[in-house]
Formats: structure tokens, sequence, C-alpha cells
């Protein structure tokens, strides 16, 4: 048996050599389905890791003289009213599950901050977890494909020396 | 002979049947647990950001498109009963979920009894 498993040795490689290629077959497109989706995952991650800090980004830009500055006003995101900063002081944020609190600039940055080193953090773990996983599915395909070379092998020397043997696995 | 294997075959049918039904079943119930959990997470993170706040800071609630001014400790309850609320739901969900397996278990042993019982009885047609 040819199967030196060339991945860094793991409890699961004692296993994979012993399943037989259909079960390793379905192994492998689990773990790829499990991978899209949790790239999936990370993609939405990052996609809110740039919404948290674009608003991080625009409250940095507010200077404490910008009081009674003249703003245009979205209104949708095409048309604009002219309106004036009142308060330059007092940000209302959405927190989640429709509840909105009101912070001062500095409470707001640091809301948003927070909000991207959580996500960061979250996505450090999901990229850890691709890691392995890639790493795994690496392994059960160079298993499975040693497996297939073996029998494509056997089947050859099988066919040469008599061709009406009974085949076995 | 033939009509035994006619109602093996019949009886063979509904479990597999009622297999399907059950793996349905249990889909569904994945993904309502897995939007408990996202809802879990989501007022957790709320509640997280309402205990640090102080008596200066406002509270709003969204009620359609209108904010509507909210006490700090009213909110802080009604978030924390809505964590035990969604909570009792993922627990109750995740149970139901077990018993699902279960009977899928049962179902698709008694399928194999069947074909096993089935196969006999063609065989010594």
């Amino acid at each position: 048996m040819a199967a030196t498993p060339s991945a860094p040795g793991k409890t699961e490689m004692i296993d994979l050599t012993k399943l037989n290629p259909e079960q390793l077959m379905q192994i492998k497109q689990e773990l790829e389905q499990e991978m899209t989706k949790i790239q999936d995952s990370l993609s939405t991650l990052h996609g809110c890791k740039a919404k948290y800090a674009g608003s991080k980004e625009a409250l940095e830009t507010f200077q404490s003289n910008w009081e009674n500055r003249q703003i245009l006003v979205p209104l949708t995101s095409s048309m604009y009213v002219p309106g004036r900063v009142k308060d330059l002081n007092n940000f209302v944020i959405d927190i989640g599950t429709g509840y909105y609190i009101e912070k001062d600039l500095d409470g707001s940055k640091d809301y948003f901050k927070r909000r991207v080193d959580y996500v960061q953090e979250q996505i450090e773990k999901i990229e850890i977890w691709i890691l392995q996983k890639t790493r795994f599915l690496n392994s059960v395909i160079g298993v499975l494909e040693l497996k297939q070379a073996a029998a494509a092998k056997m089947l050859q020397a099988q066919q040469q020396s008599q061709p009406a043997a009974t085949q076995s696995s | 002979m033939d009509k035994n294997s006619a109602a093996l075959y019949k009886k063979m049918q509904t479990e597999v049947e009622s297999y399907q039904n059950l793996q349905k079943s249990c889909v569904k119930m994945v993904k309502q647990r897995a939007m408990l959990e996202s809802q879990l997470n989501e007022n957790k993170c709320v509640l997280d950001e309402l205990n640090l706040l102080g008596p200066d800071n406002k509270v709003y609630k969204l009620f359609g498109p209108v904010l509507v001014k909210q006490e700090l400790e009213d909110s802080r309850q009604n978030v924390g009963k809505r964590i035990e609320y969604i909570s009792k739901e993922l627990k109750s969900s995740s149970d139901t979920l077990e018993n699902m397996e279960k009977d899928m278990l049962k179902h698709r042993e008694a399928v194999g009894k069947y074909q096993q019982q089935w196969q006999v009885a063609a065989a010594m047609k």
C-alpha cells in the first residue's frame, strides 16, 4: 500500500487511508460544500466590516468648527436638500434589532471601532477554520488520488496477467 | 406469495415516504435554528451595547418609520426578555431536531428490514 499522507499527520489521517474511494469522494464533496458556505459568510463579514469602517471614517471627517456649516442632506441617493449642522456632538446609531442610541462624537467613534474589531476577530476565527478545512480537504484529495492510481494499476496488472481474473477490491 | 410481497412493498413505500417527509421538515428546522441563532447573537450585541451606556445616553426604538424614545432600563429589560425567549425557542428547536433524527433513523431501519424481507420473498418465488 503506497499511502503515506502528504499533509502533516493528524488523527484523521489514520482513518483516511482505510476508507474506500466512494467514502472519500463523499467526504470531499461535503467538505467542498462546507467550504463554499464558509467563504460566503466570510465575504459577508468583510462587507459588514467595510460598512462599519465607512461609518467610522465619516465620523473622522467631522471637525469641531463645523457648527452651522451648510450640508446637503440626501433624501434619496440622487436628491438632496440643503441643511445646516446644528448639533456636532450627537449621533444616533443603529445598534440592531430596531434599537438606536444617541452618543457623542467620541462615543460613536469608539462604538464603530469596537464593531470593526469585533468583526475582525470573527473574520480571523473563520480564516483559521478555513485553513484547517483546506488542509483536510487536500489530504482527502491526496489519499483519493493515491487510491485511484493504485486501483488503476491493479486493474491493469490483472488484465495483463489473466484476462478472466476475478477482481479483488 | 405475490400478495405478500406486494404488501411488503407497500409497507416499505410508506416508510420511505415518512422518512422523506421527516427529512424535509428536518431541513426546515435547521434553517429555523440558524435564524434563531443569528437573532440571539444580534440581541446579545444590543444588550452588550445597552449595558455600556450611561444615564445621559438616549435610547430610541424603531416602530415602523419613527424612532420612539425609550427608557434605558426598560430597553435593557426588553432585550433581556427577548434573549431569554429566543434561548428557549432555540432549545426547543434543538430538542425537536434531535427527536426527528431519532425518528429518521427508525424509519431508515424499518425500510432496510422490509427491503430484506422483500428480497427474501422475491428469491423464494
